[in-house]
C-alpha cells in the first residue's frame, strides 16, 4: 500500500486514539495534555509564518495578546468565554495586521530583531500597566467555558477531559484550516516568496501581501491557543509569554524539523514527552533536554521528521544498496506534488 | 486544648527521643509512610528560591526519620517527600499539585507561590488541600487553604530598615531599585513605608526589567542621587550579586540594605569584607547562636546547618531552612489535630489566634492586606554582615511595627496597586 493511502486510515487511527486516550491517563498527565494540544496549535501556527521564510519572536507574545484579551473581555466585559475566545484570537490578529507594517520593512536577520523589539514592548505594557493587565502578577481567576446540553446537564469544563476534549477539536480544526491553507495558492505562494522572492514578485506577486497574511493569519491561531490556555488554567501573566517561552517554540519546530507540515508537532510532542519522561531527574533534566537537542541538531539537521529516512538510508546502506543523501528522495511538502 | 514550643519541638527534633519507642514497631512494620508534596522551581531562574528548600527538606526529613519518624495520634509516621519542577510556571504548578495530591498521596503541598498558584488556586480549593506559599501575596478572600507559616515576604522588610534608622540615625536619604514582577513591586511598597515611618527619604526608584543583565546604568542613576543608603528591595540572587558588584566598582561607600543576600560569600569573595560590612538582610546562616535562643522553634538549627552544608555544600539559601520550618508547623498541627488529613490540621493550626512560629509566637494576620487571616506574622531576625561573616543583630518585632504604622503600609500598598482588592 502506498503510504498516500495509508494516511487516511493513520488519521482516523490517529483521532480513535486522540478521543479514547484521556481515560489511559493520569489526572495530571490529562493536564499535560491540554497543554501539548495548545503548544502544538502554536509550532503548526509559527510554521505558516516560517512557510514566508520570516522567523519571528513576537508569536508567543501574540499568544499572549489573544490570552489577554480573551481574559479581559470575559473577566471585565462580561462576554461569553465561547465569544471572548475567538475575539481574543482576532485581537492577536488585529495586533500582527498593525504590526506588519514596520515589521515588513525589514527582513532576516532585522526582522527578527525588530519582532523581539515589538514583543517585548507589548509584553511590558501588561507588566506596568496595571490596570487592566494586572501588572506582574497579571490577571487570575480567568473563568472557563459554561455550556449546559439538553439531557446531559452543565459541563464542567474546568475539569480536564471536558477541556480536553474542548481543546482537541479547536486544534484539530486549526491544524485542517492551517494545512489547507499551506497547500492552496496561497500557500504555495507563500513558499515561492520563501525560496525566490524576486522571482515571485517579477510575475505580479506582492510579497509584503502574503507576508502580512502569513503573519496575521498565524497571530489568529497563537492567539487562539492563548485564550484556550488562560481559560483553562485560569491566569495569564507575562512571565508565561516570554521570550524564554518562545525560545522553546524555536527549539520545537527546529528539532522537529519545518521542512513537512508535521514536523514542529512531531517535535513539540517529543520533547514535551520526553522532558516529562526525564521529570524524575529534577535539576538534570535541562542537561538532558540540551544533549537531546545538540545530538539532532548534529545527526538530523533536517529535524526529527527526517528520522525515518535516516533510517532507511543507514538500512540500505547495511545492505550495501547505494544510499542517496538524507531526505533525498523525500518530496518536499512545499512542491506542487502536495498540493492536494 | 494548646500547642507550646514544648509541644512543636517534641514533635520535631523531640523526635529522637521517640526513637527507642519506636524502632522496634518499625521493625515490625507498623510504622505508616506520610508524604509530604514539595511544589517549587526546581530548574530555571527562580529554581534558587526552590531547589536549595528541597535539600533542606530532604536534610529535616532524613534527620526525623532517623530519629524514628513522628508519632500524630496513634500512628507513627515516616516522612517522605514527593516533589515536582513546576518551572515556576501555572500550567507545570497544577499538573504538578494534581500529581502530588492524587497520585502521591501528600497531605500537604509547600509552594513558593508567586506566578504558578492561580494555576493552581482552583483544584486546590475543590479538593480542600492544605497548601503552603512562602509569598502571602497570594492570599486572598478566595484562598481559604492556602497558609503563609513562615515568610510574610514583604513585610519583614521593615525590621531590617527598622534596625537600620536606629543604628544609623544620620541617614536620611535612599534609593530603591526592583525588579518589576510580583515580588519585586510589593516590597517596594514595604520599604517606601518603612522608610517614611523611620524618617528617611526615598530619593529615587528605579523599577527595572526582570530581563536586565548590565546593572551599570541602573546604578550610575541612583548613585547620582548621592543616596546615604541603597536598597536592593527583593531582588534576585543574580540580580543582588551584580548590583553589589556594580557599586563596588563604582565606589559606593554608604549603607546597603536588602531583603535577601543568598550566597553572600561570593559576593565578598568578588568586592571585599569592608565593602559588605555592615549589608543587612532578613535572612540568617544557621550556625548563628541567636538561633539557640529558647523561643527558637526549629529543632537544633545549627546541626541542621552543619548537615546541610556537609550535603549539599555551597548552596545555602534564604529558602534552605523555610520550607522545613513550615514541614515542623505542620508536624505540630497534626499532632495538635491527632490526624494527618488536611482540613483538621488547618483547623488545628487555625484553632489559635497565636501558633509557634520559627522565630517564636506569632499570630495569623493579614486581614488588612490580603483579606485573609491567612499568615502569621511575629518576630523576625535582622541580619547584618560582620567580617564577611552574616550574623542575627536583633530579632524585629513586625506585629509593633504594624500597629503603628499600619495606615502607612496600606497608603504605599494601594499606591503600587498591591491590595489583594486591586489585583486583577
Amino acid at each position: 500500500m502506498k503510504p498516500a493511502r495509508l494516511a487516511v486510515p493513520a488519521l482516523f487511527a490517529l483521532a480513535v486514539f486522540m478521543v479514547a486516550l484521556p481515560f489511559g491517563l493520569k489526572l495530571h498527565q490529562q493536564d499535560f495534555m491540554i497543554s501539548l494540544l495548545v503548544w502544538v496549535l502554536v509550532v503548526s501556527s509559527y510554521r505558516l509564518m516560517a512557510l514566508t521564510g520570516e522567523y519571528s519572536l513576537v508569536h508567543v507574545v501574540l499568544m499572549g495578546a489573544g490570552a489577554y484579551s480573551s481574559a479581559l473581555l470575559a473577566k471585565l466585559a462580561g462576554f461569553s468565554v465561547w465569544l471572548a475566545m475567538p475575539c481574543g484570537a482576532l485581537v492577536a490578529a488585529g495586533l500582527a495586521a498593525v504590526l506588519s507594517f514596520p515589521l515588513f520593512r525589514m527582513s532576516g536577520f532585522y526582522f527578527l530583531i525588530g519582532s523581539f523589539a515589538a514583543g517585548e514592548a507589548i509584553r511590558l505594557s501588561w507588566t506596568y500597566f496595571t490596570v487592566p493587565f494586572g501588572g506582574p502578577k497579571g490577571i487570575k481567576l480567568i473563568p472557563s467555558p459554561e455550556l449546559t446540553l439538553p439531557g446531559l446537564g452543565p459541563i464542567a469544563f474546568y475539569e480536564p477531559i471536558p477541556y480536553y476534549y474542548l481543546t482537541l477539536i479547536v486544534v484539530g480544526i486549526s491544524l485542517f484550516v492551517l494545512y489547507r491553507l499551506e497547500n492552496s495558492r496561497v500557500g504555495l505562494t507563500m513558499n515561492a516568496i520563501h525560496w525566490r522572492a524576486p522571482l515571485a514578485e517579477s510575475v505580479g506577486v506582492d510579497t509584503w501581501r502574503y507576508r502580512a497574511l502569513a503573519f496575521v493569519i498565524a497571530s489568529f491561531f497563537a492567539g487562539l491557543a492563548g485564550a484556550l490556555f488562560c481559560h483553562y488554567y485560569g491566569t495569564a501573566n507575562p512571565v508565561q509569554f516570554d521570550v524564554a517561552a518562545m525560545v522553546y517554540v524555536l527549539i520545537w519546530v527546529i528539532v522537529g524539523g519545518v521542512s513537512r507540515f508535521s514536523g514542529p508537532i512531531v517535535g513539540v510532542v517529543v520533547l514535551s514527552v520526553l522532558n516529562e519522561l526525564f521529570r524524575e531527574a529534577e535539576q538534570w533534566r535541562p542537561l538532558i533536554y540540551g544533549c537531546i537537542l545538540i545530538a539532532v541538531m548534529l545527526y538530523l539537521p533536517d529535524g526529527l521528521i527526517g528520522l525515518p529516512a535516516r533510517i532507511r538510508d543507514w538500512i540500505e546502506a547495511r545492505r550495501g544498496v547505494a544510499a542517496l543523501p538524507a531526505g533525498a528522495e523525500e518530496p518536499a511538502d512545499f512542491s506542487s506534488s502536495k498540493r492536494h | 486544648m494548646g500547642i507550646t514550643r514544648r509541644d512543636l519541638l517534641t514533635a520535631t527534633a523531640g523526635t529522637a527521643v521517640l526513637g527507642s519507642s519506636v524502632i522496634p514497631r518499625i521493625a515490625f512494620g507498623e510504622t505508616k509512610t506520610l508524604k509530604i508534596g514539595f511544589l517549587a522551581p526546581l530548574t530555571g531562574e527562580v529554581s534558587a528560591w526552590g531547589l536549595p528548600g528541597l535539600y533542606g527538606c530532604e536534610v529535616l526529613v532524613k534527620n526525623i526519620n532517623a530519629a524514628g519518624g513522628v508519632k500524630i495520634g496513634d500512628d507513627t509516621y515516616t516522612l517522605e517527600l514527593a516533589s515536582f519542577d513546576d518551572e515556576y510556571l501555572p500550567d507545570k504548578a497544577l499538573q504538578g499539585f494534581k500529581k502530588l495530591v492524587s497520585e502521591e498521596g501528600a497531605k500537604f503541598v509547600m509552594m513558593l507561590g508567586g506566578d504558578p498558584w492561580p494555576g493552581v488556586q482552583r483544584f486546590a480549593n475543590q479538593s480542600k488541600m492544605l497548601a503552603t506559599t512562602l509569598l502571602p501575596s497570594d492570599l486572598s478572600p478566595d484562598t481559604p487553604y492556602l497558609l503563609a507559616p513562615c515568610e510574610v515576604h514583604p513585610i519583614y522588610n521593615v525590621t531590617g530598615v527598622e534596625y537600620l534608622a536606629r543604628t544609623f540615625p544620620d541617614a536620611k536619604r535612599a534609593v530603591i531599585c526592583a525588579q518589576n514582577d510580583s515580588l519585586g513591586i510589593p516590597s517596594v511598597a514595604t520599604y517606601e513605608a518603612a522608610f517614611e515611618a523611620a524618617g528617611i527619604e526615598v530619593v529615587d526608584v528605579n523599577i527595572f526589567d526582570p530581563a536586565t543583565t548590565d546593572f551599570a546604568p541602573l546604578v550610575t542613576s541612583l548613585l547620582a542621587k548621592k543616596p546615604d543608603i541603597f536598597c536592593y528591595d527583593t531582588a534576585y540572587a543574580d540580580f543582588v550579586n551584580l548590583i553589589a558588584q556594580q557599586l563596588h566598582v563604582q565606589g559606593y561607600k554608604g549603607l546597603q540594605i536588602s531583603c535577601t543576600c543568598d550566597n553572600y560569600p561570593q559576593i565578598v569573595e568578588k568586592t571585599s569584607k569592608e565593602f559588605m560590612e555592615g549589608f543587612i538582610f532578613q535572612f540568617p546562616d544557621f550556625d548563628d547562636p541567636k538561633l539557640n535562643e529558647p523561643f527558637i522553634n526549629f529543632p537544633e538549627p545549627n546541626k541542621f546547618f552543619a548537615d546541610y552544608n556537609a550535603a549539599h555544600p555551597g548552596t545555602w539559601t534564604a529558602v534552605s531552612w523555610e520550607y522545613p520550618s513550615i514541614i515542623v508547623q505542620w508536624i505540630a498541627g497534626a499532632k495538635l489535630a491527632g490526624s494527618i488529613e488536611p482540613m483538621q490540621v488547618l483547623e488545628a493550626m487555625k484553632s489559635k489566634p497565636s501558633w509557634p512560629h520559627i522565630f517564636g509566637e506569632a499570630e495569623w494576620w493579614g486581614q488588612d492586606l490580603w483579606g485573609i487571616n491567612n499568615a502569621l506574622v511575629g518576630k523576625w531576625p535582622v541580619v547584618v554582615i560582620r567580617d564577611g561573616k552574616a550574623v542575627i543583630a536583633e530579632y524585629g518585632d513586625i506585629p509593633a511595627w504594624w500597629a503603628k504604622n499600619k495606615d502607612l503600609m496600606i497608603k504605599h500598598m494601594r499606591n503600587r496597586k498591591q491590595m489583594w482588592d486591586q489585583r486583577a
